[in-house]
């Protein structure tokens, strides 16, 4: 992800930049590790999703999120906020709440299955992958990794964090910003 | 605007408003020839086209239900979408990369020049490029192609894209130029110059690319001799006792169904459609399809061998900040079997923004894991190519009508079967270890192979040959069967060539309406 920080970037003021300078400082800290794990889940805590699906699931959603898509450097949030459209569904929608919770069980079932522990204490992210991998033809998991992926790298919110530019005509494309610009070449 | 009765039966009908269709429609307004031009999508405009490649793919995509079969991995990874073309005024040249090149004399000719191949059904063209060449200058000029004589407009400066790649390929003795692209680096016939947003692919905010959307179709309906119905979707063309065509019928926007009366059918809905609206106008005359004598309508389904490559460097490279195609390594675009494969292929240089990146970089149910996030989080640092090279005609490479399923119009869905011939095997993988080496020659620490997407080439299921037996359409791409049925799009491809088709699409266009102007005049149709 963009943190080389000599890299020479256009002088410009639009809110696109203000934008990434922010993310760029609240993401340049770490916040992987198991420790954030323990507050919280994929939905947020007040949700209905959250209560209905309940606490323990809802953080074993948020650990197979960060598992499917691995970006250590991006915090919670990010997976949290890309997700709320689906927890907003599933308070009203009985087949999806439905979909979660037996995908979250059947992903329990399976890492006990191979590891006698539920997938949340499984320790390492090799040992959760080939839960994963087991399940991976699933809907459940299936719909979780679609979701993910169009939130993720799909939401210009963090584009500026892979260092994608994203809409640029409005800017007048990058005719006189930068675009045969390369210092290593 | 010219308005035509549906009874009009002294019209041009043409199917279609994209390369083929849009520049066929122009080319005989200018001449004055009347037409009625039926595209089955909506009619956008020029807000309607953002940077966005998903909301753009939304927008304006073809997305009515067809199948994709074969063992290769596309039908897996895709089972819905054979291919990445366009439903509105304009077709597929409204998010083509505006790559623009002539085909090689030996295209024409690949049955001579290869001999028979195996497992394939290869055919010369009947015609030559030598034949061609001046159609391919005035398409040239037309679509204002940089960096050709017949427009004298420069190249596009030169991006750090590409300045990676062509770095690369000096370093391993393979020859890379910048890109003819048919977007202007000047103003020039009304449109404005390039400003390199970088979303070529999504539509071209400022015109500079050509489009038949914005070039050809308003410029036909100035002459007042075209009148452009969107929303209308053909569904069959009929024909008289004698086996003449002599009209279409097509439902509205609101579902309601409509004859138009025609002296002439143009059928230009590329290469999927266009076979398929011969397939289901089949009648007690015409029992397998129109103009299907030889059998060979839907067959020799071509989308050229494809694939991509992206590396992965240590230091940026923003490749999104270009013309998508800023240039092409076409050191291996020659016709020399000692590679091991027959025919060439071209290493086009060619971003796609992150978000289609995540899609296609592992596509499929398996596309996920650290690997692929940390790729991905490497956006900013690649470099990439997307690989295209002539495919081989298999007949079985299809396109059929569905036994039992109905698309909206009441259609049978058509089914896509394509996989690939041993020699589209062979030069994929090929390509695959030369851009390998060039993107390791500069540094690259990682070097990813990307599978075929959805196919944005479409051509060959009706296919020109000399002999009747042999294709569908004659030299002009004048059904064998049908005097007065032309086929105007990719689909009459015999060969796929290396290179992109659109220019040839183009010239072939050109060519057809002087031919259709020389048969109205002698009456012969
Ligand atoms: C992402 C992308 C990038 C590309 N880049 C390049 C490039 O750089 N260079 C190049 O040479 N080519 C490129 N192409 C390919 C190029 O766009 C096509 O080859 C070309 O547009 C095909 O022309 P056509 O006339 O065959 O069909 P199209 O341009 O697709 O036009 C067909 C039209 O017919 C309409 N239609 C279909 N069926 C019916 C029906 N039953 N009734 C009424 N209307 C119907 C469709 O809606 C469509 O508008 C690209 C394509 C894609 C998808
Ligand atoms: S890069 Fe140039 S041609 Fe491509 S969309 Fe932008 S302005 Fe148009």
């Amino acid at each position: 992800m963009n943190n080389d920080k000599k890299v020479k970037r256009p002088k410009n003021s639009g809110h696109r930049m203000s934008r990434r300078g922010f993310l760029a400082g609240s993401g340049a800290t770490l916040v992987g590790g198991a420790a954030i794990f323990s507050c919280t889940g994929l939905f947020a805590a007040n949700s209905k999703a959250a209560q209905k699906i309940g606490e323990e699931s809802n953080k074993t959603l948020l650990r197979m999120a960060r598992d499917v898509f691995p970006h250590d450097d991006l915090e919670d949030k990010y997976y949290q906020q890309v997700m709320a459209p689906l927890a907003k569904r599933a308070e009203t929608d009985p087949e999806l709440m439905e979909l979660l919770t037996v995908g979250v069980e059947a992903l329990n079932q399976e890492s006990r299955a191979r590891y006698g522990t539920a997938y949340l204490r499984v320790e390492t992210e090799e040992e959760r992958v080939v839960v994963l991998k087991a399940i991976e033809s699933s809907a459940f998991f299936q719909r979780i990794k679609g979701d993910l992926m169009m939130g993720i790298y799909n939401n210009p919110e963090i584009w500026a964090k892979f260092g994608y530019g994203g809409s640029s005509w409005e800017l007048g494309g990058y005719i006189n910003r930068g675009y045969d610009e390369i210092d290593w070449i | 605007m010219a308005k035509f009765d549906l009874n009009d039966d002294s019209l041009v009908v043409i199917i279609g408003s994209g390369a083929g269709g849009g520049t066929l429609a122009n080319e005989l307004a200018q001449k004055g020839i009347r037409s009625v031009v039926l595209e089955a999508g909506k009619r956008f405009k020029m807000s309607d086209i953002e940077n966005d490649e998903w909301k753009m793919f939304g927008k304006i995509s073809w997305l009515d239900k067809r199948y994709v079969e074969g063992p290769a991995r596309l039908a897996r990874d895709f089972p819905n979408l054979p291919a990445w073309i366009v439903k509105g005024v304009g077709g597929a040249t409204v998010h083509w990369a505006g790559v623009a090149m002539r085909f090689q004399e030996h295209e024409f000719k690949m049955k001579t020049t290869n001999g028979t191949v195996p497992g394939a059904n290869v055919l010369d063209w009947p015609i030559s490029l030598q034949e061609m060449e001046p159609y391919y200058e005035k398409a040239e000029n037309k679509m204002g192609v940089c960096g050709t004589k017949a427009t004298g407009m420069p190249y596009h400066g030169k991006s750090s894209h590409y300045k990676v790649v062509a770095e690369g390929a000096k370093r391993i003795g393979a020859h890379c130029e910048q890109a003819h692209l048919a977007i202007n680096t000047q103003p020039r016939d009304g449109r404005a110059a390039c400003q390199v947003t970088g979303f070529c692919m999504q539509g071209c905010r400022f015109g500079a690319k050509w489009s038949t959307m914005y070039t050809e179709i308003p410029k036909a309906e100035a002459t007042g001799n075209v009148e452009v119905r969107p929303e209308s979707m053909v569904l069959r063309i009929e024909h008289d006792t004698n086996g003449k065509v002599n009209g279409v019928l097509y439902a509205d926007g609101n579902g309601n169904q409509h004859f138009q009366k025609a002296r002439i059918v143009a059928v230009a809905g590329n290469s999927i459609e266009s076979p398929r609206m011969l397939l289901n106008s089949a009648s007690n005359l015409f029992p397998n399809g129109l103009a299907n004598s030889s059998g060979q309508v839907g067959q020799n389904y071509m989308t050229h061998t494809t694939g991509g490559v992206y590396a992965e460097f240590e230091k940026p490279v923003h490749m999104y900040k270009s013309t998508v195609v800023p240039g092409i390594v076409t050191e291996w675009q020659d016709n020399d079997p000692t590679r091991g494969h027959l025919a060439g292929y071209e290493l086009e240089i060619l971003h796609l923004g992150l978000p289609f990146m995540s899609a296609f970089l592992n596509p499929g149910k398996s596309g996920w894991g650290r690997e692929l996030a940390d790729s991905l989080a490497n956006y900013d640092k690649m470099a990439g190519f997307w690989i295209c090279g002539e495919d081989m005609p298999v007949e079985s490479n299809n396109i059929t009508l569905h036994p039992t399923e109905k698309d909206q119009y009441g259609l049978p869905v058509p089914v896509v079967y394509k996989t690939d011939h041993i020699n589209d095997t062979r030069m994929r993988n090929h390509a695959y270890a030369r851009s390998k080496e060039l993107f390791e020659s500069v540094g690259a620490i990682k070097v990813n192979d990307l599978p075929p997407y959805p196919a944005s080439h479409n051509m060959g299921t009706n296919r020109m040959s000399e002999h009747a037996r042999d294709g569908v359409v004659n030299r002009w791409g004048q059904t064998h069967d049908i005097d007065n049925l032309f086929v105007s799009d990719g689909s009459q491809f015999t060969t796929s060539g290396t290179e992109n088709p659109t220019l040839t699409i183009v010239a072939l266009a050109i060519r057809q309406a002087d031919y259709i102007e020389d048969q109205m005049k002698k009456m012969n149709i």
